[in-house]
């Protein structure tokens, strides 16, 4: 619905101008991103559809030594700021870096890893650009005649996703959900060009990054990566249910990971959320344990090879949503399942 | 002397099961009961304890129709001393950039303030957008993920600890900024009768309109949102086995389970 009369914060463009789908490169302690790597895949393909070019963007400085990856995973032009002025991350500075190449280069699309950082910038860019964004988006539709760049995330109840346009402005900007799409392979026979911008004009971040502490964690495989989760909700009644999970999920060579209400009870962190406000994980064997299946857990687990349910209700939405499903206490289950593993394990070892 | 703090919240539907007028797209709120974004309540409760701390103002805000007046009254029961509703037809229908255009609006009219701060996202868009997005309507400074700030009052700024999947990091920030708190930061205070009835006394919640503020009006509700709602699907059911274990046994549904994992290859203890 174009009303005629546009918002006067817009500054008048001309759609026709604005080609080529671009894809921000999120550095950390020297190393891409996997949520940009992926994103590049996407661009490519966007790219092809629309015959124009896949860009990724740096932002930061000593760069130069990765200037060449995204053209191996898709890229057909790089654009690199690489200054010592950006040695340190503020989301205004480098939101405000990306802003201008925009402005210069009118790119028709922004995709953003949805990694914390790029959840960060990316609404920002977008709002000095005046253009629209979308949030955390699990699929990207092409219409090759009005050049639409359809963006598509899961809204309220999971079930149903919304397809969201943007219309009169550009580029079209959004964050994306890191791990919905596969990272393409690296080719080094790919060529690209490299452009090195630099710009004169920097805006004062008003804030400096005083300190970068690494949470040192145990050397855990994210729940994103795992290949067996066990997985706890509000079912098991105490965080103390996680105890007995992670005993089954470390004979299963797996990791734990939770629900929204377990997340919420503070018995698991948030970083190990699966779901619509959590992570979609792909593992091959995900174990629900006392969770009921609500939409917007399910949505996280679509790519599970098989799930198993554990719960005491029969009538749990999980069960609809499971290949394997046990009704019963899981403080009897599990401990079972345990027992069973270890019993296979001692006469692996005998023979 | 002291912090002036404004703090987003919305009034958002209570509910995990919240459904979509296939037709229009629009979030079909009849019958829902509503509450403050719990993760605004976090937002809230660091606001107080700035407030606590420091001493200063805590002004809640709130872009939406009248019905949220009862989330304002809300918090200030928790202990915010003013409210003020930005409430208009005119704004209906907005996406996050007509949102944040509007509590920037109303942000400048407040004038006096030193710090905005903001919930980590919102239970039912869930976008985390408006933090931003006000940042860059005002050009000021930001950060998501606070778990902590400081207030160094002879800098004018504060500093700020916030957390990354992998990493914490703090920042200096000059004043005035824009801050959102991470989610399950802290649990929010109890609200106290005395507090609402003080508010019901002294008027503190406000209703402002387009015309109580200097804005474009083609720049709120749905005529200043680029993005639609283009279209409304539902997600394919993943086909699955649907094998249930029918005995009452755990002892033998351990078995069965581990054997069909088995079988499958799934697994290898
Ligand atoms: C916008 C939005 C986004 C959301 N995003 C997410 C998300 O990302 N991830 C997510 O998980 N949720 C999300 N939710 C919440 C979701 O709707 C559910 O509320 C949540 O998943 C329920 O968690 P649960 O299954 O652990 O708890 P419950 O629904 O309370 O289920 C507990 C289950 O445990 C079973 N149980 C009880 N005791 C036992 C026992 N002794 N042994 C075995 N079983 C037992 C019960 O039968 C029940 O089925 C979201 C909601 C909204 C509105
Ligand atoms: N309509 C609104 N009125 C006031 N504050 C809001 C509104 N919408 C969002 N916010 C604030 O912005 C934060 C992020 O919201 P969102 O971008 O919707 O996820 C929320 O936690 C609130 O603090």
């Amino acid at each position: 619905m174009s009303s005629g009369r546009l918002c006067s914060e817009w500054e008048e463009i001309n759609p026709d101008e604005y080609r080529g789908i671009w894809v921000y490169m999120q550095v950390d302690d020297g190393v891409i991103n996997e949520a940009s790597l992926q994103l590049l895949g996407q661009a490519r393909k966007i790219a092809d559809e629309l015959e124009t070019y896949a860009g990724a963007i740096f932002v930061g400085y000593k760069l130069k030594n990765l200037a060449k990856e995204p053209i191996y995973y898709g890229a057909d032009k790089v654009f690199m700021v690489d200054d010592k002025r950006l040695e340190k991350y503020a989301p205004n500075l480098y939101g405000d870096v990306i802003y201008k190449l925009a402005l210069k280069y009118k790119p028709e699309s922004i995709l953003i890893g949805g990694t914390m950082r790029g959840r960060e910038l990316a609404p920002y860019i977008a709002n000095n650009l005046r253009t629209g964004i979308t949030a955390d988006l699990t699929m990207i539709e092409v219409n090759k005649e009005t050049r639409d760049i359809i963006l598509i995330r899961p809204p309220f109840g999971a079930w149903m996703l919304a397809h969201i346009k943007t219309r009169d402005r550009k580029p079209v900007m959004g964050s994306v959900r890191p791990n919905v799409f596969p990272t393409p392979k690296r080719d080094e026979t790919r060529k690209g060009e490299i452009i090195e911008e630099h710009i004169d004009e920097l805006i004062d971040p008003n804030m400096e990054l005083l300190e970068y502490i690494p949470i040192k964690k145990k050397e855990e495989i994210p729940i994103e990566k795992a290949d067996i989760i066990v997985s706890g909700g509000k079912g098991l009644g105490t965080k103390d249910g996680f105890t007995i999970l992670q005993e089954l999920a470390d004979l299963l060579g797996g990791v734990i990971a939770g629900s929204r209400k377990a997340v919420d009870a503070g018995w698991i962190p948030h970083e190990k959320q699966v779901g619509q406000t959590g992570k979609t994980v792909k593992p091959r064997v995900y174990i629900a344990v006392g969770i009921s299946g609500a939409a917007q857990h399910v949505f996280g687990i679509r790519e599970a090879k098989r799930v198993v349910a554990i719960n005491i209700d029969p009538e749990a939405p999980i069960f609809e949503n499971a290949d394997y499903g046990i009704v019963g206490d899981y403080k009897e289950i599990v401990p079972a399942l345990i027992e069973e593993i270890k019993k296979l394990k001692r006469s692996k070892k005998k023979s | 002397m002291g912090l002036d703090i404004i703090v987003g919240i919305k009034w958002v539907p209570n509910t995990t099961s919240v459904n979509i007028d296939p037709k229009t797209g629009t979030l079909i709120r009849e019958g829902i009961p509503s509450v403050v974004n719990p993760h605004d309540l976090t937002a809230v409760e660091m606001a107080l304890r700035l407030k606590d701390k420091y001493g200063g103002t805590v002004t809640a805000i709130s872009m939406a129709p009248p019905s949220a007046i009862s989330g304002l009254e809300h918090v200030i029961g928790m202990g915010v001393d003013r409210g003020i509703l930005a409430s208009d037809r005119a704004f209906a229908g907005a996406d996050t950039l007509a949102t944040s255009y509007v509590l920037a609006k109303v942000i400048e009219k407040i004038e006096k303030y030193d710090l905005v701060i903001m919930g980590h996202e919102t239970i039912d868009s869930s976008t985390a957008h408006i933090g931003a997005q006000v940042a860059s309507w005002l050009k000021l400074p930001y950060i998501y993920y606070a778990t902590d700030i400081e207030y160094e009052e002879n800098k004018e700024s504060i500093k700020v600890k916030r957390i990354l999947e992998n990493a914490y990091e703090i920042y200096r920030i000059k004043l005035p900024a824009v801050v959102s708190i991470a989610m399950h930061t802290f649990e929010p205070r109890r609200i106290k009768v005395s507090n609402k009835l003080k508010a019901k006394l002294e008027n503190v919640i406000e209703i402002w309109t387009s015309k109580d503020l200097n804005l474009d009006i083609n720049c709120a509700g749905l005529r200043g949102s680029p993005t639609v709602v283009s279209a409304i699907d539902f997600v394919p059911k993943v086909p699955r086995k649907n094998l249930i274990f029918q005995e009452k046994d755990p002892k033998k549904a351990a078995k069965w389970l581990i054997e069909k994992l088995l079988e499958e290859g799934l697994i290898d203890p």
